[in-house]
Formats: C-alpha cells, structure tokens, sequence
C-alpha cells in the first residue's frame, strides 16, 4: 500500500450552489490513512456538501461552482468523475431508501463489484464477508423495500462497503438506527479502521455514539471548518456534547470523559458528593417519602384523551402488532422505545387513528395530529411560512401569532422564507412538526422526531414537547433515542415484536437496561444530568 | 418474504410469451378466461416478495378500463348497414349525429347492436388475457435476473428499465403515504379543497429527489465506469435485430406464412448469436451469481411452449372454434382439446 493510499487532501476548496448562496470554503485539510474523522455541525452547516466533495458528487452531480481541488487516494475529483473512484471511495447515502439499484438486497451489495468487473469468485467472498460485517446475511434474499428502515441503512452501508474501498464515507449513518443496530453499525466500522485501515469521515449527531471510534472531529458552521482536532477536545464543547460530558462538566472532572466508559473510571477515582442511596436521597429530596426519592414525573391522573382496547395490527399473514390496550391522558408525554421493526410506528399510527386495528378498537375523544417519519410526505408549500400556516387555512382558521410562535419554539424563525425542501433532513422534519402542531390538536403523535436534528434545534423540541405536555395536551414520540426519552418522557412503553414488553415510569423501566441512558450508567440511580444538578444543589449544566 | 423465483426468469419469459400468444391464436372468451384463471393460479403460488408483486392485480385492472373503453366507442360508432329495417340483433337505440367530413365522417350514437357489443367485449376481454400474462411475468419473475441474463450488450440499458419500473410501485406507495400525511395534519379530517395539489407537490417533488439520489449512488458504485467500446455497440444493434426479426417471424408464423418465418427465424438466431459473443468478449462489468438454468426450467419452458404450438397446428387445420363468431349472436362453443393445451401453462404449478 503506497502512501497515497487511503489519504484525503483539500486544497483551497470552494463551492457554491447553483441558484443559492449556500455554500462551502475555503477548506484546507489533509486527512491521514486510516484515521476515523467526526464532522460535526449544526444542521444546514455543510456537512453533507463537504461530505459529498469526497467522491465529487459535489460538483458533479449537483451543479454550481467549483474552485480548488479535492484529492482522494492520489486522485483528483477534478479529473475524475465519482464512478472513477467507485474502487477508492464507498459512499452512504443519508436516506438509505434512495440508494438501492436492485430489489435483492445480496445482488444490491454486488452491484458495485459488477461495475468494476471483480471475478466471480471474488465478487461471492467480498459479498459474504460483508454481509456477516454488518450481521445482514439473514436478510440476502428480501427486497429492500421490505427491510425495517434500520436494516435498510445496514445494507446500505454492506452496498458500500463491498467494494473494500480505502475511504469511506457516511452521512449519518446511525440516524434512523435502533441503539443496537446503531453499535453493530459503528463497531462494522471500528473493525474495518481496526483490521484494514480504511479511512472513515462520517457526520453524526448523536455523539454518544460516535465519538468513540473517532480520531479526529472537525466542526462545520456556515461551510467553514472553524474547529479541528481531538475529538475530546472539539466536542466537549459543544451543547450536543454526549450527557456524560455535560456531567463530567457538572462535577468538575479533568478530563472531561467522552464515553461511558471513562466517566465511570472518573467516578470511581473522585465520587461526586451526593448521596446515591435511596434513604440518604429521600433526605435531599426533601418532601418525598424514603421508598420514592424522585417525584414521580407522572402527572396527576388527567382525563383519557386516547385509548386503544386490545387493538392489534395484523398486514397479510403477518402480526405487526399483537392486541395491546392504550391510554394516553392529558399532560402525559409517552415515548415508545424498541428495536426496528418492533411495531413502534404501527403502534403510532393506531393511536393517530392512520391505522385501523384488525382486531380491537381506537377511542380519540380529541383530535389526534400525526406526524409520519417521512416528513417529506407531507411538504407541499413553497416557504416554510406557508407551509406551517396552511395547516391553519385548511383548518378554517387565520391565526397568524400561533404560526409565528410555532415558528419560534422549533427554530424556525430564521428559514421561514427558505424553500423546505432545499434544508436538511433535521430541519424539514422541524417544519413537518411544527406544521402539524400548529392545528392546535391536544394529542400530537411524533414518529422520530430526533432522526438527523441537531443539538439546539432538539433543545427547542424538546421544550416544545414538555410546554404542550403541560399546557393540557399529549405526546406520543416513537423514537430510539433513550436520552430523549430519560430527559423527557412521563412514561415509557417498550415493545418487543409488537408486544408491549415493559411500561412505567422511564426510571423503573430503563435501571439495569442494556440500553440505559448514560448519567444512569454512571450514576445510578440518576436519569440525567439535570437530577444530579438538583441533587447537587446547583442549577444545571452551565 | 422471498425474492428469488424457484423458476428462472427466461422461463417466465417463455411462460407470457406463450400465454400471451395463446390468446392471440384462441381469442374465444371461454378459452382467454381459462388463461386467465390459470395466471391467477400461476401467480398465487409463485408470487414474489418485491415491490412489482401486486403487478397482475394492476394489469389486470388496466386491462377491464382498456377493454370497457373499447367497448363504449365501438358500440358508439360501429353499425351495420341498414338495408331494410332494424339490423338484427338491435339492443335499443341512442340519439345520434354525423361528425363532419374533417372528424372522418362516422355516426356517433344510434343503434347499439348486441353483435357488435359482443364482439368488442370478447376482443377487449384478449387483452385482458395478454395484460394479465404480462402482470403474471412481473409479479412472479426478478426482473435483475433477467438482466444478467441478457447478453452483456443490453446489460446497462436492461438495468435502467428496471430501476424505471421499481418507480412505478414506489410511487404508488408514495401516494398512501402522502395521503396520510395530509390526513394527519389535519387531525384526521379530510379536506378536499385542493387536495390534489397537497398530493400531486409531494408526490413529485420527493420523486424527483429520489432519483436524484439513485442517480447518485448508482454512480458513486461505479456504473457505467467502464466506456463502451465498438464490440459493444454493434453487439447492442445485432441484438435489436436479432429481437425484431424473432418477433416479426412470430407474426409470420400467426399469419401462416411458414417460409417467411423459418427465414426471420434463422436470420433472428444468427444475429442473436453474433451479438451475444460479440458481447462476451468485450471486457468491463461481470456478473454476480448469474443463475443457471435447471432441469426444472428446461421441462417446463418446454411445456408450457407447446400449448400455443398446439394450438397454432389446431388452427392450421382449420378448427373454427378457437375463434367466437358474434354473427349470428350464439353462447361461445367450448371443447375439451384446445382446453386441455391451453391446461400445460399451468405446468409452473407443480414446481414449488
């Protein structure tokens, strides 16, 4: 392997969109062989551009205007066209659905050794081994557009990976995943930087998880890298820093840790100074009885605004849900939690009244508003403004103070007048919602609402979530996201191949899960980094 | 869930051409519903999991609009002359008006004839039949395995079709998406008030992102890398003409001109023949577990091939009733031989 191999060099690149004045640069970078780097960055920041640079879908296949020079493996995207570095660079798309050529997901993962004519019998190793790579081989014979939307991103990433590329490129590749699904995805990846030295850049927004197979983290805000260097030393930082940051932040540790792992090692060498058993809590939690030392998030027993008796979902032969019963009662914020493919959408999509049960029933006694993962679905209008406000017209009403406050909670203010489909995957999902929940209906049913948004923008959702919580209404968020759920959820149900497997509190029902959020790892039997600072006496991470 | 046939998709191939030419030699309703009921049963045992496979359901559907639409125009322009008196098998009358010279000058409305009705319906109802042997061949075959097994030449353009026709039922589960969508946002009430624009926008735009996006990834895995050279080009148009002189001997065979069709026919094998080393020759793409074709597939491609082969020597030696006279109106005739060769298409049942 020649020095070339494997490296990634920006000269001076420049880019601009055609018809927009989004764009990237000047960037100067080298990245060495066989490093893992992190970009991090608000959403709309470039990420995906600069990403894209890499293999020279930026120019070629978008257009607009190209200064400077990338140079990928030795070679240059200005004399070569993507499918020229189709051998050196795999690329993974941020919505996997886009990316399959063939409706067999084994012939789909060879489709790129085909175009580069690899013998057969290399072609049906390669195809094994990546198939057992990212544990798809179970899934060689089904169609893609059956795939559950995580086993969809892990052939995407074996579609990539076939090739044995020296670089790889991912976009997200964790956004849509289930925790597990998520480590199989990134440990795939460490195993690849590990054994063969291939140099990974992927964007990620949900640091907890990819910071630790990280060398190196850029950081990206209006197209410039304005941050470059260890990951420990970029990310913590930043507000979308993983909860054991804000923590380690919190208690004055030095380093401040990245991972679960290295809290824990601090924790044991300098234990915070708050009490960690129940008795002793009861004392600083001053009001609640000894057997309960956290006030139950729980609000009183409000009124039932949805309730499902014994409704179960069942598509052709298959049961997608068993007959589970529901209630959802006013000021209650349900995050529904499970593996990809465990019913989680259908179970929404019930509740929404989308779905009619096969067996069982569904009572809305309010609307219920639903917002589908895909929030392309429903994009129509041509500036996010309207598009908020014609949710409104549709209604019969004019209310244009609520659009604007819409607007504002989800940090829309300033894209109001940007096309929704020229932003991000995390900022049209925040148009989506904030256009459902304009129509003001008491019940609002989220589908991933986190999937591909970043940190401040999660923030102003999640305040969002909790004021309509209590203001009288109700949220049901389908999600993977565990943090999402132990910073915000009342209850929590699990379900498990369409059954309910576990439901309560989010404390009761995620302590000693495999999946536990991570301050509950580190400081059981603490949910967040908000408890400790109550705990503490102080008022919260700065 | 699977997406492999136990079948190859040549046989597929040979199982419409010959249900598709079975119709066209045995156009009697009696003998296209038996075709049809044995696609039914065709494809409720062989049915894929992909996206193509509410393919035979949807021809089948296209074909009753096509058929339906016939009928009304030909009952609304076609008459027999009126001699002296009402023809014979007048059904009722319609007002009716003469188009000008320039519209070509026919009667639309008046007199709606049973003869003519049922004549239309039965030729309507073949397409039915030829539809639905299509919707039979995308529901049951993979439509990649067919690619591979094109020679190299239509390698490429074969995989554009493909991909062109996954679009079809994506989008149509874009459009239940979307629905939903525009359901959701209002609470679940529907509002009709421009509607179709809600649905038509989304639909549209994230179409055209999607193939985008494809076009992308296509590209970033390396297709049409390697440039075409001139083995390929002439192989590509050997090909097509290998493919038009097969089929215009087919028609020849239909039309009973037998030395015509031996000529096209050997012309059409050279020529396929040509294209296909010429094309392996050439170097570039290669091809992943190319399936091979079986005993299973042998027996019943030559199965299902005789069933029209039967019945194009049935009606060389004049049977008349594989075709349905409307003059005079009489239920069609039914017989057990032409029954019995139209039976082999369902040879693909006994292999599971």
């Amino acid at each position: 392997m020649n020095a070339e191999n494997g490296s990634i060099v920006w000269h001076n690149t420049q880019y601009s969109y055609p018809n927009s004045d989004h764009t990237i640069g000047a960037i100067d970078l080298e990245l060495e062989p066989g490093t893992a780097t992190l970009v991090v960055g608000d959403s709309g920041s470039g990420k995906s551009t600069f990403l894209r640079t890499i293999n020279g879908l930026v120019p070629y296949t978008s257009g607009g205007r190209f200064g400077g020079d990338v140079v990928v493996c030795g070679r240059s995207i200005t004399t070569h066209k993507p499918r020229d570095l189709a051998d050196v660079v795999g690329f993974v798309h941020q919505t996997p659905e886009a990316q399959f050529v063939v409706d067999n997901v084994e012939h789909d993962i060879a489709f790129v050794l085909e175009n580069l004519g690899t013998d057969e019998r290399s072609m049906r190793r390669r195809v094994e081994e990546v198939l057992d790579a990212l544990g798809v081989a179970h899934l060689r014979d089904r169609s893609p557009a059956t795939l559950s939307g995580g086993e969809r991103q892990r052939c995407a990433v074996a579609g990539a990976l076939a090739s044995g590329p020296q670089v790889l490129v991912l976009d997200e590749p964790t956004s849509m995943l289930d925790p597990q699904g998520a480590d199989d995805v990134m440990a795939a990846l460490r195993r690849l930087n590990d054994d063969l030295g291939t140099t990974i850049v992927f964007a990620e927004h949900r640091l907890e998880r990819a910071a630790p197979l990280a060398d190196r983290a850029l950081f990206m805000a209006d197209g410039l890298i304005t941050d470059d260097g260890l990951p420990a030393e970029v990310l913590a930082p930043l507000t979308s820093a993983p909860p054991v940051t804000h923590l380690g932040r919190l208690l004055g540790w030095s380093p401040l840790p990245l991972t679960v792992r290295e809290a824990r090692a601090l924790a044991r060498r300098s234990p915070p100074p708050i009490a960690q058993n129940p008795s002793e809590l009861a004392n600083v939690n001053a009001g609640s009885t000894p057997s309960d030392p956290f006030p139950s998030r729980s609000p009183e027993a409000g009124d039932v605004l949805v309730c499902t008796r014994a409704a179960g979902v069942e598509l052709g032969a298959r049961t997608v849900l068993k007959p589970t019963s529901v209630e959802i009662r006013q000021g209650e914020i349900v995050a529904v939690l499970g593996r990809n493919g465990a019913g989680k959408t259908t179970l929404l999509r019930v509740i929404s009244g989308a779905q009619n049960p096969s067996t069982g029933s569904t009572t809305a006694n309010v609307p219920v508003a639903h917002v589908p993962q895909e929030p392309d679905s429903l994009l129509f209008q041509s500036t996010v403004r309207a598009e908020v406000s014609s949710t409104l017209e549709l209604l019969g009403k004019r209310d244009n103070a609520a659009v604007d406050r819409w607007l504002d909670k989800l940090g829309l203010t300033e894209l109001a007048d940007r096309h929704p489909r020229s932003l991000s995957v995390g900022q049209r999902q925040r148009v989506a919602i904030a256009a459902v929940a304009v129509g003001d209906a008491p019940v609002l049913a989220l589908d991933e609402p986190t999937r591909g948004i970043d940190a401040t923008s999660r923030q102003a959702l999640e305040h969002a979530i909790v004021e309509h919580g209590a203001t009288g209404g109700a949220v049901v968020i389908a999600t993977h996201d565990i943090e999402l759920a132990a910073r915000i959820a009342t209850r929590v149900i699990v379900l498990g191949d369409g059954e309910v497997v576990a439901e309560g509190e989010a404390r009761d029902v995620l302590t000693g899960s495999l999946f536990a959020p991570q301050v509950l790892r580190v400081l059981p039997p603490f949910l967040t980094v908000s408890e400790v600072a109550q705990a503490l006496g102080t008022t919260g991470p700065k | 869930m699977r997406t492999t046939s136990s079948l190859h998709a040549v046989t597929w191939l040979a199982w419409a051409i010959a249900a598709g030419a079975c119709v066209q030699i045995a156009p009697n309703p009696l003998y296209v519903a038996l075709v049809l009921a044995i696609s039914f049963l065709v494809v409720s045992t062989h049915r894929l999991d992909t996206t193509l496979a509410r393919a035979f359901p949807l021809l089948v559907g296209l074909g009753v609009i096509f058929a339906l639409l016939r009928v009304i125009l030909t009952a609304l322009t076609t008459h027999s002359p009126t001699i002296d008196g009402p023809p014979p098998d007048l059904w009722f009358t319609l007002a009716s008006f003469t188009l000008p010279q320039l519209f070509g000058g026919f009667t639309v409305g008046g007199t709606i004839e049973g003869e003519v009705v049922m004549s239309a319906a039965a030729q309507g109802f073949a397409v039915v039949g030829i539809l639905g042997a299509f919707g039979v061949f995308n529901a049951v075959a993979s439509h990649h395995e067919l690619v591979q097994a094109a020679p190299r030449a239509f390698h490429e353009p074969g995989l554009i079709v493909t991909v062109a026709l996954a679009f079809v039922p994506s989008t149509m589960a874009a459009v239940s998406e979307v629905r939903e969508a525009d359901r959701a946002r209002t609470g679940g009430r529907v509002i009709r008030r421009g509607r179709l624009v809600r649905l038509t926008v989304p639909i549209v735009e994230s179409g055209l992102e999607r193939a985008v996006s494809l076009a992308e990834s296509m590209d970033a895995r390396g297709f049409a890398r390697h440039a075409r050279g001139r083995s390929d080009s002439i192989s590509a148009w050997l090909g097509l003409g290998a493919l038009l002189a097969l089929a215009s001997g087919f028609v020849a065979l239909i039309g009973q001109s037998g030395s015509l069709a031996l000529g096209l026919a050997v012309v059409g094998v050279c020529a396929l023949v040509g294209a296909v080393i010429l094309s392996s020759n050439s170097g570039g793409t290669t091809r992943y577990r190319p399936r091979a074709f079986a005993r299973n597939d042998y027996a019943v491609a030559g199965i299902v091939i005789m069933a029209p082969v039967g019945l194009a020597l049935l009606s060389s030696i004049g049977d008349e009733q594989l075709w349905w006279s409307t003059t005079p109106l009489t239920f069609p005739t039914f017989s057990l031989f032409p029954a019995l060769l139209i039976g082999l298409l369902a040879a693909p049942v006994a292999v599971k």
